[in-house]
């Protein structure tokens, strides 16, 4: 972790993307599998929605729920193939967006590093807003609007967890806050200062 | 991992140690996140009172729940 934090720029996009897709791609499979179980479609009972239904999931849950008890151990098998198709459909979609956020994301970090030349969580909120309106340029510019203040206030808060967290954890457990913080976030953020401070020189 | 003590003898906590954390981490960002987000969300459909607690509860576990798993994966692969 203390290696990657110390990436040097422009390798950290690299890794930043692929440790997205990654990311994205478990996290969606863990997801779509659940996911896909549930609103699969099933021989005996009728259809409770398709697999790429987005809706509430109270809605379809219920149906799930009835559907459920009247299906067969045929039924089971069949929920798992949904389950599977759902996660082979879904999940690399998912880490493909992953990538391209986190990838967007450090590329705009490394500028802002280069231009202000020091790292501070400063500028890891404002590539996320920046990367937010960039992902939603196509929408026009009120959807790029959300979608910077999403992007940003969902920085700020990791960033602000990452500092709490910090500034918690080194008075009890000096180790705590090298792998508290999301990776994606950890190069932006700033130093901690006592005991980290000569921390890093031990490697 | 080049450090495997800490400045005060600590050994390094375990890979599911970390992922615990990122678990918490991720649920504590989610849930504030889940917070604002829903807030604004349920008011927009026209929740008030009551309802709107319940409306923003249900998207504060939502979110806390998927930011956790997410953040705890990315402990995770990284360890």
């Amino acid at each position: 972790m203390e290696e990657y934090a110390r990436e040097p720029c422009p390798w950290r996009i690299v890794d930043d993307c692929g440790g997205a897709f990654t990311m994205g791609t478990i996290g969606g499979g863990v997801f779509q599998a659940i996911k896909g179980f549930r609103n699969s479609p099933v021989v005996s009972g009728r259809p409770v929605g398709l697999l790429r239904s987005r809706g509430p999931v109270a809605g379809g849950g219920d149906g799930a729920g009835d559907t459920f008890l009247l299906a067969s151990s045929q039924g089971v098998s069949h929920r798992l193939r949904g389950s599977l198709t759902a996660v082979k459909t879904r999940a690399p979609q998912l880490g493909g967006s992953f990538a391209v956020w986190g990838g967007l994301f450090s590329m705009i970090d490394c500028s802002l590093v280069q231009v202000r030349g020091k790292e501070d969580p400063w500028n890891s909120i404002t590539s996320g807003a920046l990367t937010g309106a960039v992902l939603a340029a196509r929408n026009g510019p009120v959807a790029m609007v959300g979608s910077a203040a999403m992007g940003g206030i969902l920085l700020a808060l990791i960033e602000g967890a990452g500092i709490l967290l910090t500034r918690f954890a080194s008075a009890q457990f000096p180790n705590g806050p090298q792998f508290a913080e999301d990776p994606s976030q950890l190069p932006a953020a700033p130093l901690p200062p006592s005991p980290f401070g000569d921390y890093r020189q031990y490697q | 991992m080049p450090v495997a003590v800490g400045p005060y003898g600590q050994s390094q906590p375990s890979c599911f140690d970390r992922v615990k954390m990122g678990f918490v981490m991720g649920c504590a960002v989610g849930m504030a996140a889940g917070a604002l987000f829903g807030t604004f969300s349920c008011l927009r459909i026209g929740m008030r009172g009551r309802e709107l607690m319940g409306g923003i509860g249900k998207t504060m576990m939502q979110s806390g729940g998927t930011f956790g798993t997410f953040m705890a994966i990315g402990m995770g692969i990284r360890c």
